[in-house]
């Protein structure tokens, strides 16, 4: 059995049944995958039938934490979310930091499966000794903090942390979102729907089970270095102030800032919604994850309303991308998707969609029930959210997500829907950054960077870039050649810290992690003698599971690919200019180092 | 006495973390003598540790099993103690609080507290001599019948209405 590191445990939950069962984590099962996201991966590969209906009962939503989450190790506060996406209909998942995870991991349960579907809306409150299912018909319609605050209030016990789903994930608007410590949303690929379709309102955990590591001190002196080395970090002091919304103006200045739906790189109001200018403003203070010693995260306030956050996705979703440059407005919304439980990225998408389809004439208000909107409209664009949060009106199309609603429309509107296999693209324009690129296209949960977060290419290190991946254009943004082993390697760093489990802010774009620290800390902590050469090939091997699971769901090479404009339309301005992606030459060569096809 | 400014906290609980690690080898915030809540609704966080109130509503041990040792902190005597929960009840905030049968209550760790070290943000600082012990006579009336994770919530979020009062002035 798992002693150290792990809490040695499954939990399986079947809601229909309204029945529990508690399993031992087999420790050869979690050798090579050793937790978090692969875990829960390599659990869907070998339980999920690839054709069930992700909005039905025999999906199955997986929490999966690591060996290392909750432990002394700085942000490692991360837990992952996975099951079959209703938005994309392949490998569905999403990370979260918080406190949700450490809590988590004092009930003794690395995973939680549940499957089934309850027959009328409960919450579930997992402890050491296993799951209690409530029945809550009263929580109908309230938001995370209600419900937050409810769970609390009702067990007395302050300690409790809550992930739930808003009305957006009860009305099963595919790309609803889980949110735990008040704003700590696990956003990406709808799980919030899934959550949703099996009428679970929200899972609670409470644990008083220790976490032990095997050689304390050792663990403790690895983490010393670690402390050190992000208090030393020369990013530390941007991003004690800015967390993520820095790269408001750092991809401004290199012409990738999506603006107008990625029509362009450079938005020329950077300067009123620029995370220079959310922290002077806006900011009451600085919020940390579990454990974190970088605090990144942000309380702010704007008029009568607060919120954590917005990271730079949902600032930039809210602003350049929909031409708003109403920075208090981009601060409402983000309180208000993560009270109602939406994912930013996907929600900005349908809108900005909208907006240049029309500008372009190739929508017309008649075809969305008279619906007209512009780049910046804001109170449209609340409307709208909020007509996707309850499904009313043309808000029920809208709310299957910006993929699914081109489905009725001509082809060159069609192509405009900025995604990959059905996942809306991240903020961050790839005609300006190729790594990050060929990450959109390959990633398996569809367009998104954190599968790889190819960041050392915008830090310009060219000798370092020859010595890790033999030549010096991996370090240079613009270029192709050498970007597919950049995202092979830095993949496998990315799964690491999704597995074991690590903030990737921290460990991968700060490059405080690799393989030879990850084998020490794994080591002292689990016991378990992981070398840094075992630990990279496991972490590769581990692609052709994703591999052939998505290959179950039906995809195929054509879809990794990236939206047309990308590839032929060129921008007009800005230090990006006249660059469009080789995406085709890229892929070519990732397939080639995974000895795919 | 260690001194809590709740305004600078960003509820990280690196406190709680190093306070159960470094007294137990473990991590379990059960294990923690000092114990952060994060009230996500109204963006506050906060410690809540034992501030050696003036009143030392805890040495009512009916098996004298409590102390005060030279810096002011309260010693407990394993020997004597029946864990009859009585200084549990009677503190006033939560910072006393029983599990797997011992008392958890900050003891200084001797003079360096561990916590003070690991906070980066300055909201835990240390003081040896010449603290002024607060008075917890509002909190004993208010919090009576509460569990300590209710005393621990109501205390902090007491405390956070006096910063919310000072952002609502700059930000709102």
């Amino acid at each position: 059995m798992l002693k150290f590191g792990y809490g040695g445990r499954v939990l399986r939950i079947n809601l229909t049944e309204r029945k529990s069962q508690i399993e031992m984590l087999d420790p050869l099962w979690v050798r090579d995958v050793i937790g978090g996201r692969a875990a829960n991966t390599k659990r869907l590969f070998e339980e999920l039938d690839p054709n069930c209906d992700s909005l039905g009962p025999d999906n199955i939503l997986i929490f999966g934490i690591g060996p290392l989450t909750g432990s002394l190790l700085p942000a490692s506060a991360y837990y992952t979310v996975t099951a079959k996406s209703p938005l994309t209909g392949i490998l569905g998942d999403s990370t979260a930091g918080g406190q949700f995870a450490a809590e988590m991991k004092l009930t003794g349960f690395d995973q939680i499966i549940i499957t089934g579907r309850a027959d009328s809306l409960v919450y579930l409150m997992v402890t050491e000794s296993g799951a209690e299912l409530v029945d809550c018909p009263e929580y109908a319609g309230k938001t995370i903090t209600e419900v937050t605050k409810s769970i609390r209030r009702e067990r007395k016990n302050y300690s409790i942390q809550v992930a739930a789903i808003g009305p957006a994930g009860e009305n099963h608007v595919l790309f609803s979102a889980i949110v735990s410590s008040g704003n700590r949303v696990n956003g990406r690929t709808g799980m919030g729907a899934v959550m949703g379709a099996k009428n679970l309102k929200a899972l609670a955990v409470r644990g008083s089970h220790s976490l032990e590591v095997a050689d304390p001190l050792a663990f403790l002196s690895e983490v010393e270095k670690i402390v050190k080395d992000i208090l030393s970090h020369k990013e530390y002091k941007k991003r004690y102030q800015m967390g993520t919304t820095m790269l408001m103006k750092d991809l401004n200045n290199i012409g990738i800032l999506p603006t107008k739906h990625f029509q362009e790189g450079v938005c020329i109001y950077v300067d009123e919604i620029s995370g220079q200018k959310l922290e002077s403003k806006h900011k009451v203070k600085n919020k940390a994850c579990f454990n974190c010693n970088l605090h990144c995260s942000r309380y702010y306030m704007v008029g009568d309303l607060e919120a954590e956050g917005p990271e730079f996705e949902t600032l930039c979703s809210f602003t350049s991308r929909i031409g708003n440059s109403n920075l208090p407005f981009a601060l409402e919304m983000n309180a208000y998707l993560n009270q109602m439980g939406l994912d930013s990225i996907s929600t900005s998408e349908v809108m900005g969609w909208i907006m240049e389809c029309q500008e372009k004439g190739l929508i017309h208000p008649d075809d969305l029930d008279g619906l007209s909107i512009t780049w910046g409209e804001v109170d449209k664009i609340r409307d709208i959210v909020n007509m996707i949060t309850f499904r009313r009106g043309i808000g029920d199309k809208l709310a299957n997500g910006a993929k699914k609603l081109a489905e009725s429309f001509g082809e060159e509107a069609r192509k405009l829907v900025m995604q990959v296999k059905g996942l809306d693209m991240i903020c961050g324009d790839p005609r300006g950054i190729k790594g990050y690129g060929l990450t959109y296209a390959i990633a398996s949960r569809g367009a998104d960077h954190l599968r790889a977060e190819p960041y050392f290419e915008l830090t310009n290190r060219k000798d370092e870039a020859k010595k890790r991946f033999g030549t010096e254009k991996a370090a240079d943004r613009l270029a192709e050649e050498g970007k597919a082993a950049l995202v092979s390697y830095s993949e496998k760093i990315a799964l690491l810290t999704d597995s074991m489990t690590m903030c990737k802010n921290i460990g991968l774009c700060m490059d405080i992690l690799n393989f030879e620290r990850a084998s020490a800390l794994l080591k002292s902590a689990t016991g378990i003698d992981y070398s840094p050469e075992y630990l990279e090939k496991i972490m590769g091997d581990f692609f052709d599971i994703e591999f052939k699971l998505n290959r179950s769901f039906g995809l195929r090479r054509e879809d990794d690919t990236l939206p047309e404009r990308f590839l032929k339309e060129p921008l007009n301005e800005g230090p990006t200019k006249g660059s469009t992606v080789d995406i085709k030459r890229m892929v070519d060569e990732y397939y080639k180092i995974h000895k795919w096809e | 006495m260690i001194e809590v400014d709740i305004s600078k906290c960003t509820g990280c609980k690196r406190c709680e973390a190093v306070c159960a690690f470094f007294r137990t080898g473990k991590i379990n915030n059960r294990l923690a003598r000092i114990k952060v809540m994060n009230l996500y609704e109204i963006g506050i966080d906060g410690p809540v540790v034992c501030n050696q109130c003036k009143e030392r509503y805890c040495m009512c041990c009916p098996d004298d099993a409590l102390s005060m040792g030279s810096l002011s902190q309260v010693i407990i005597s394993p020997t004597l103690c029946t864990l009859c929960a009585a200084c549990e009840e009677a503190c006033p905030i939560g910072a006393i609080e029983i599990f797997d049968d011992l008392v958890y209550v900050c003891d200084l760790c001797g003079g360096r507290p561990k916590c003070v070290e690991a906070c980066t943000e300055g909201a835990i600082t240390y003081e040896a001599e010449g603290a002024e012990y607060p008075s917890l006579a509002f909190f004993k009336k208010e919090t009576n019948k509460m569990n300590p994770s209710q005393k621990r919530h109501f205390y902090i979020k007491r405390q956070g209405s006096e910063v919310r009062k000072k952002w609502s002035k700059r930000y709102a």
